[in-house]
């Protein structure tokens, strides 16, 4: 089962084929179209059927980390975290949080393969664009899916996913601050657990 | 150093992120118990379930099932004063009832009724109570004090309960627990299983579904207070260390 993970991945990126962005005017049209416009990528990263499980695993990764701030949310999923680690425990944690966040949001966001992603509205919120999609499934109710997308210096960045209230950020950092609290507040029992896990 | 200080700003629009876990080296215990069961028994059963019996029927089963949970619904939907949800799921209940065969089709679902599960303790939820702390609870799973506590009071709500007791018919109410738990499950199977490999602590990734799943079923949905990304607390410093890459 493990071994078609990147199949899954390519499913779910699908969901984004047939996009359709409201027309809004100025920030929020560009990043709803930012949203629509990585779906499309997706796709044709999807089309090439002659890749091998890795090579698609590859350029979802760099898809994953083109359009997602990944250093962002991995400094955020830390939470107070982040100021007691030392240097070198930043970068490695960098690096462990990229592989083990990749495989997470692929496997959790797969179950919506084949679908349809539309995308409804889009708000200003604080230095912020949220974009609310749906996910429309034939015969059953529609998934909401809330993008928290930040306007970077050059381009728009996704920073958080929110399915039906549930932030996949929000999620993250509890998971890691429970792993680090039982660990007697060390950073290093977090490091330890990711290391394990990426080597699964 | 305010390292502590920086804990509390982390919770978003006023509601604290995390749920109070006083409990933890119990709720530990047993949800390692449930999840064995689980594995062993559940898991198997509902998976089961899932292949042999086809779609339709399985949507058959639930809807029948949500359909006896019409009048729990209903008095949730007055008791949160909102009239329109009211509306909705009495039309539904006789809607579903007649056209859709004693409650088998959803055939208001497909009138654009679309069903919103109300329960008392999101009621509790809008009234401003909040979830107290977290609870597993043996065989049910993730919940809190407020959500077990509206576990009791829902079950008075419905009617079909004091049928059942009063004529000594109990294994209704047991079979229906059971039916529902099973769909339940049988929905949930890849999704779980995700969660559960990808996760380094699946008790706290649960735990934490939990919390923000209720936190936005009392608020039906609609979703006033994403988490702010906010990194105020940090010192300059933090900041452009966290940027530069």
């Amino acid at each position: 089962m493990i071994k078609f993970r990147p199949f899954f991945f390519a499913l779910v990126l699908a969901t984004t084929v047939s996009v359709t962005a409201g027309a809004q005017g100025g920030k929020g049209e560009k990043t709803e179209t930012f949203i629509a416009d990585l779906g499309d990528r997706a796709l044709q990263v999807l089309v090439l059927d002659s890749q091998t499980p890795s090579e698609r695993d590859e350029a979802f990764r760099s898809l994953l980390s083109e359009g997602f701030d990944l250093p962002l949310i991995g400094r955020y999923a830390l939470g107070r975290y982040w100021r007691r680690a030392t240097p070198e425990q930043r970068t490695e944690y960098r690096k462990l949080f990229e592989d083990f966040i990749v495989e997470t949001y692929v496997a959790r966001l797969g179950e919506y393969s084949g679908e349809t992603l539309q995308v409804v509205t889009s708000r200003p919120d604080d230095k912020d664009t949220i974009v609310t999609t749906e996910i429309v499934r034939e015969g059953r109710p529609a998934i909401r899916v809330d993008w928290r997308v930040r306007n970077g210096d050059t381009e728009p960045k996704i920073v958080d996913v929110v399915v039906e209230g549930v932030s996949m950020l929000l999620t993250q950092r509890d998971e890691f601050a429970s792993v680090i609290q039982r660990s007697g507040g060390s950073v290093e029992g977090l490091l330890s657990r990711l290391r394990d896990k990426n080597s699964e | 150093m305010a390292l502590s200080g920086l804990a509390a700003c982390a919770s978003p629009g006023g509601e604290p992120s995390q749920i109070a876990d006083p409990l933890e080296p119990v709720n530990r215990v047993i949800f390692a118990a449930n999840l064995a069961v689980d594995t062993t028994v559940i898991e198997p059963v509902a998976t089961l379930y899932r292949d042999v019996v086809p779609d339709p029927a399985r949507d058959g089963v639930r809807n029948f099932l949500r359909n006896l949970e019409s009048p729990v619904v209903l008095a949730n939907d007055l008791l949160q004063r909102d009239i329109d949800a009211a509306g909705v799921t009495t039309k539904r209940f006789f809607i579903n009832t007649t056209v859709g065969i004693l409650g088998l089709f959803d055939r208001a679902a497909e009138m654009g009724l679309q069903r919103r599960d109300e329960d008392f303790g999101q009621t509790m939820g809008t009234y401003g109570i909040g979830p107290g702390f977290y609870v597993v609870l043996p065989i049910l799973g993730p919940s809190s004090l407020r959500d077990t506590g509206g576990r009791f009071v829902d079950y008075y709500f419905d009617p079909l309960n004091y049928y059942a007791d009063n004529t000594d018919r109990r294994n209704i109410t047991l079979a229906r627990t059971g039916l529902r738990a099973l769909d339940a499950r049988a929905r949930t199977i890849e999704t779980l299983d995700e969660i559960e490999r990808t996760s380094i602590d699946f008790y706290a990734t649960i735990r934490s579904l939990y919390h923000q799943r209720r936190q936005s079923d009392i608020r039906n949905g609609s979703a006033p207070s994403l988490p702010k990304l906010d990194l105020s607390g940090d010192s300059e410093e933090d900041r452009t260390a966290s940027l530069e890459d």
